[in-house]
């Protein structure tokens, strides 16, 4: 039996098929595994929250501490005056954080790893910032574009690449998330396929490696949301204050 | 009265451990792994969206193959200049 290693990142239906004017609007593995990630998160948190003891139990201070650190990069990258985009950051960074997590569990699926889910979550920021810059600054938020101190010769030229830069900034969001979650898990799937090809006799060099790329792969989810979340500061950061 | 003070001395003690493992983990390890994740993609992001503007004015003025090459070549200087500026950014940091 052949293993595909791309088997994996397959979107099927789950449950009846439903649609809406011609848009296929039916229930996926995709969207259960949203679903599962939201509900951990909400569960989470509501019984985080519930028992407000002094010394934390376990939970509470799961809690505590994710809400410090995502408070703490906000206030270091963005300012104080980003405090008011706490609750956005924080949910982007925990859903982003659980997709990537319960991917690692054997048999689940990984939401990340399909480029429409992260390029809407990238689209999201950046049309976002775009319009909370233009509410900050009103037409002056369009100084974005050209940097202090360039010559008026070379001035079309670099407004071009301005455009440019600021353009690719959902892109290189979300094409990193995707990336590295599609690669990690098809590497971790083919030197599963290793160890079960030559068996016995040699399969044990692949089963170590199997063993420190999944070490890796954890490393890497937790990374990749945390970078998610710093690069949405960064943004909001250039929207609000407006300088480079 | 007394378990108070005991566990506000522990507190104090396991907070300062706490610190030290931070601050050397943040200078090394996850933050500067994630940089070069940041970097690496900035670069090639740059570059493709140049080259989907040029592929799109093209077939909306009908100038095939021009467009494509001045954005290709604006798209690469762009990446450049992206991964300077966050290196240069690294570096304020540091």
């Amino acid at each position: 039996m052949a293993i595909n290693p791309m088997h994996q990142f397959e979107v099927y239906k789950v449950g009846p098929e439903i649609n809406l004017g011609g848009i296929n609007l039916s229930f996926t593995n995709a969207s259960l595994f949203m679903t599962i990630s939201a509900i951990l998160i909400s569960s989470l948190l509501f019984f985080g929250t519930k028992k407000k003891s002094l010394i934390p139990s376990k939970i509470q201070l799961i809690t505590e501490m994710s809400y410090t650190f995502i408070a703490k990069m906000i206030n270091e990258t963005a300012g104080s005056s980003a405090k008011a985009f706490f609750p956005f950051v924080f949910t982007l960074f925990m859903f982003v954080l659980f997709c990537n997590m319960i991917g690692m569990l054997p048999y689940s699926f990984t939401v990340t790893s399909q480029i429409i889910v992260t390029f809407v979550l990238a689209a999201i920021i950046f049309i976002g910032v775009t319009i909370i810059g233009f509410i900050k600054h009103g037409i002056k938020y369009l100084e974005l574009f050209v940097p202090k101190g360039v010559p008026i010769v070379l001035l079309p030229l670099i407004i071009v690449i301005e455009i440019i830069s600021y353009l690719s900034r959902p892109v290189s969001l979300s094409v990193r998330l995707f990336a590295n979650m599609l690669a990690g898990h098809t590497m971790l799937k083919v030197f599963g396929g290793f160890v079960i090809s030559l068996g016995l006799l040699g399969g044990w060099l692949p089963l170590s490696f199997s063993v420190a790329l999944t070490g890796l792969e954890i490393l890497v989810a937790f990374l990749q949301a945390y970078v998610f979340a710093i690069l949405t500061c960064i943004y909001l950061n250039d929207a609000l204050n407006l300088h480079h | 009265m007394k378990k108070i003070k005991e566990i506000t001395t522990r507190l104090e003690i396991a907070k300062k451990n706490v610190k030290n493992v931070q601050e050397s983990n943040e200078g090394s390890n996850a933050a500067s792994f994630g940089k070069a994740f940041k970097i690496s993609t900035e670069l090639v992001a740059a570059v493709v969206v140049g080259t989907t503007i040029g592929f799109l004015l093209d077939s909306w003025f009908d100038t095939k193959p021009l467009l494509i090459i001045c954005f290709f070549i604006i798209g690469v200087a762009t990446g450049i200049l992206n991964v300077f500026r966050s290196a240069k950014k690294m570096h304020k940091k540091i």
